[in-house]
């Protein structure tokens, strides 16, 4: 009995990291929140829901409301497209952030007989009844880059980590100030749950720093021009050089901040210390001034494993409840801290001669958003 | 159906021309969806649509009884996210209190609308600027309570939304209900018909005796009403009372009042043209989806319906 429950957990290890590790950019080790995960991964049999395909599979996404969210569709297309043997028919459809708008698109999949229902949950919780609903009615359920509430409403949850991402860029800028300083915290969407996950994972970490003084907390939309609005109502009020630090979640609201102390008069090294993933923009402009920084994609890439998972569940093979994929911590040369090392630094990962609107970590080879096209099966 | 009453009910629809146009577009979009898809004309499909559609349906009928006496709620969204949050919150920590919760809800939702009412009435602001104001209030105070979603339901409350008599959604009856017997007081009842004198000329109902601000006190609690029951429904529907479920809501209930062909001025339309205009709009998402449609199409579809329908009114000389 014992002897199974731990082959069963090495199992899962093993079919957990797998395809993150065919996905990673560049840390190829076992993605840190697997490692580090102090709970168990428990494996599920698929073999219910083994079929000979080609398969049906409906994609319900949330929102292309964002840059970070068109390069993870573009992602999933991607996946597709990679599977094209295995997918007959690919439906999707679009919640523009509104569950109750999602709950119907799915009802419309299901009705459409699909074998498979690949789902972006809008919220967190709302979907839960639904996806409960459509796992009772035999159609198994994978979900990507959020979660729902129970257990039994999905097979597999495929996931960068919120708090991992967080947690890593919260600890670095508070031993990059030596725990003292007066910083600004820049979240991305307000009610969104991997906003509020982060946010509340950062401000886990600077508790454990008594010299770090949050002065605000403001919520940006993860829009490049809102985190610059905001910015600089702050650097107004606050004045700039009593900024000692800026975390944001990601480079998206990351980079209007900067421009908004480069329009203040804050030139290259001067720029307090900034955090924030995902968009080159972000990357270029930390390369170009010089400041400290640590960028850690949210990787979009999630969308691709989503899908090679997605045909695993249908082809009956065993899959993790919870896939990790892989994330990169980039940051600027000379400024590693303690905790945090690089894996890699920033002048090998920034693309200065890409666009600054492209987003990091896709998985495609060449990508370019204004150009991407795959084939689809329909 | 015997010829007198089918000249009559001729006569009727050539006397609204708001029904025949959403009928017609109806019409395209089912046989559009009989020729595209295979699985669109099924009865099961049917009933799904009518189950999406009540939330959505809810909302426009308070919103209907607003602008047939001349006003707008612009709270409309705001309320039925409120009501979500009051009633998962309390529920969460009460369950026993599912039931007195579902009409406490109803309640909260009327007297809000009553308070918009009232405020319009009593300080002459346009309607539009109070209903923002207590929109934004409302907004406020629930992110301020929790960003994100709360609380929670009993598992058997989410028949209401889900579940299934004959084979026909429950949700769905009693939107249909609520649209009859509104139908049946605004065409029968004597404070009903006054909804369109109201609507039509303030002064000439005063006149003629129609205690005005009664009239326009009902209306706007009824949409408090109707909002806060859409928010009963979409607590049924998710499970959880969200922060942000309310905000599509409001402009959405105001594109079967136009599609149903009611004049945004007041004093005209019917009822009945709202359900039409609910349903065409929740079909037409319904085959857009089964046609793999990008959501940015089909807005751009649903604006070039609307304008379709509206310049019919506008040449039919019915301004809006």
């Amino acid at each position: 009995m014992i002897k199974q429950f731990f082959r069963t957990l090495l199992l899962g290890a093993v079919i957990g990291v797998a395809p993150a590790m065919a996905i990673a950019d560049g840390y190829d080790g076992l993605p840190r929140t697997f490692l580090w995960n102090p709970n168990f991964n428990r494996v599920i049999d698929t073999s219910s829901y083994a079929g000979d395909g080609p398969f049906t599979i409906g994609f319900s996404n949330a929102s292309q409301g964002d840059g970070w969210l068109g390069t993870f569709y573009h992602s999933v297309q991607y996946g597709v497209s990679e599977n094209l043997d295995r997918i007959g028919r690919f439906i999707v459809t679009d919640a523009n952030g509104d569950p109750t708008k999602q709950i119907s698109d799915i009802q419309d999949l299901l009705e459409q007989g699909i074998d498979l229902l690949l789902v972006n949950p809008a919220t967190a919780d709302a979907l839960d009844p639904i996806l409960g609903r459509t796992m009772r009615r035999g159609v198994p359920v994978v979900t990507v880059a959020r979660r729902v509430e129970s257990d039994s409403s999905f097979v597999s949850f495929v996931t960068a980590s919120d708090t991992a991402l967080a947690r890593m860029s919260a600890t670095w800028m508070a031993e990059t100030l030596n725990g003292k300083g007066r910083i600004v915290l820049l979240p991305g969407l307000a009610g969104a749950s991997p906003a509020e996950m982060r946010l509340q994972a950062a401000k886990e970490v600077f508790a454990q720093f008594p010299g770090i003084e949050i002065i605000d907390t403001q919520y940006t939309g993860w829009s490049p021009a809102n985190g610059r609005q905001i910015m600089a109502a702050i650097i107004q009020r606050e004045g700039a050089s009593n900024i000692d630090g800026v975390w944001a979640d990601s480079g998206l609201q990351g980079s209007g901040s900067v421009e908004a102390f480069i329009g203040a008069g804050v030139m290259g090294a001067d720029i307090p210390p900034h955090t924030g993933g995902d968009l080159n923009g972000m990357y270029q402009l930390a390369h170009e001034n010089g400041f400290p920084f640590a960028g850690i994609d949210y990787t979009p890439s999630i969308g691709a494993a989503a899908v090679h998972l997605s045909v695993d569940v249908l082809e009956g093979t065993p899959v993790p409840q919870r896939l990790d994929v892989n994330f990169q911590v980039v940051i600027s040369p000379g400024h590693e801290t303690r905790s945090i090392s690089a894996d890699v630094l920033l002048p090998d990962y920034v693309a200065m001669d890409r666009p600054g609107e492209l987003i990091m970590g896709s998985g495609i080879p060449n990508y370019d958003p204004a150009s991407f096209s795959v084939e689809l099966p329909n | 159906m015997t010829y007198s009453k089918s000249r009559y009910l001729v006569r009727r629809l050539q006397l609204d021309p708001s029904l025949i146009i959403v009928i017609l577009l109806l019409s395209i979009v089912v046989i559009s969806g009989f020729v595209l898809s295979d699985r669109f004309g099924t009865m099961r499909n049917f009933m799904n649509v009518l189950e999406q559609s009540s939330g959505l349906g809810f909302a426009s009928i308070g919103q209907a009884m607003v602008v047939i006496v001349g006003g707008i709620d612009l709270s409309i969204g705001a309320v039925v996210t409120a009501s979500t949050i009051f009633m998962a919150a309390v529920v969460d920590l009460h369950p026993g209190l599912m039931i007195p919760m579902i009409f406490g809800t109803l309640l909260f939702g009327a007297m809000i609308g009553f308070c918009n009412g009232y405020i319009a009435m009593k300080t002459g602001v346009h309607p539009l600027i109070v209903t923002l104001g207590t929109a934004s209030i409302l907004n406020g105070s629930v992110l301020i309570y929790t960003l994100q979603p709360t609380g929670g339901v009993p598992y058997w409350f989410e028949e209401f939304a889900y579940g299934r008599i004959w084979n026909v959604p429950i949700s769905g009856l009693v939107m249909l209900s609520c649209f009859a017997l509104i139908w049946l007081f605004l065409r029968y009842f004597q404070t009903g018909r006054a909804f369109y004198a109201v609507g039509g000329s303030p002064e000439a109902a005063r006149l003629s005796g129609i205690q005005s601000n009664r009239v326009i006190l009902l209306a706007y609690s009824a949409s408090g009403f109707f909002a806060a029951l859409a928010g009963v429904y979409f607590v049924s529907r998710t499970g959880v009372g969200d922060p942000r479920i309310g905000d599509p809501i409001t402009l959405a209930s105001i594109t079967p009042v136009i599609l149903g062909g009611l004049i945004l001025g007041g004093g005209k339309g019917n009822i009945l043209g709202v359900l039409l205009g609910v349903i065409l709009i929740s079909l037409l998402s319904n085959l857009l989806n089964y046609m793999n449609i990008s959501t940015f199409v089909q807005w751009v579809i649903q604006g070039v319906i609307i304008i379709i329908a509206v310049s019919v009114y506008v040449h039919k000389g019915k301004k809006l």
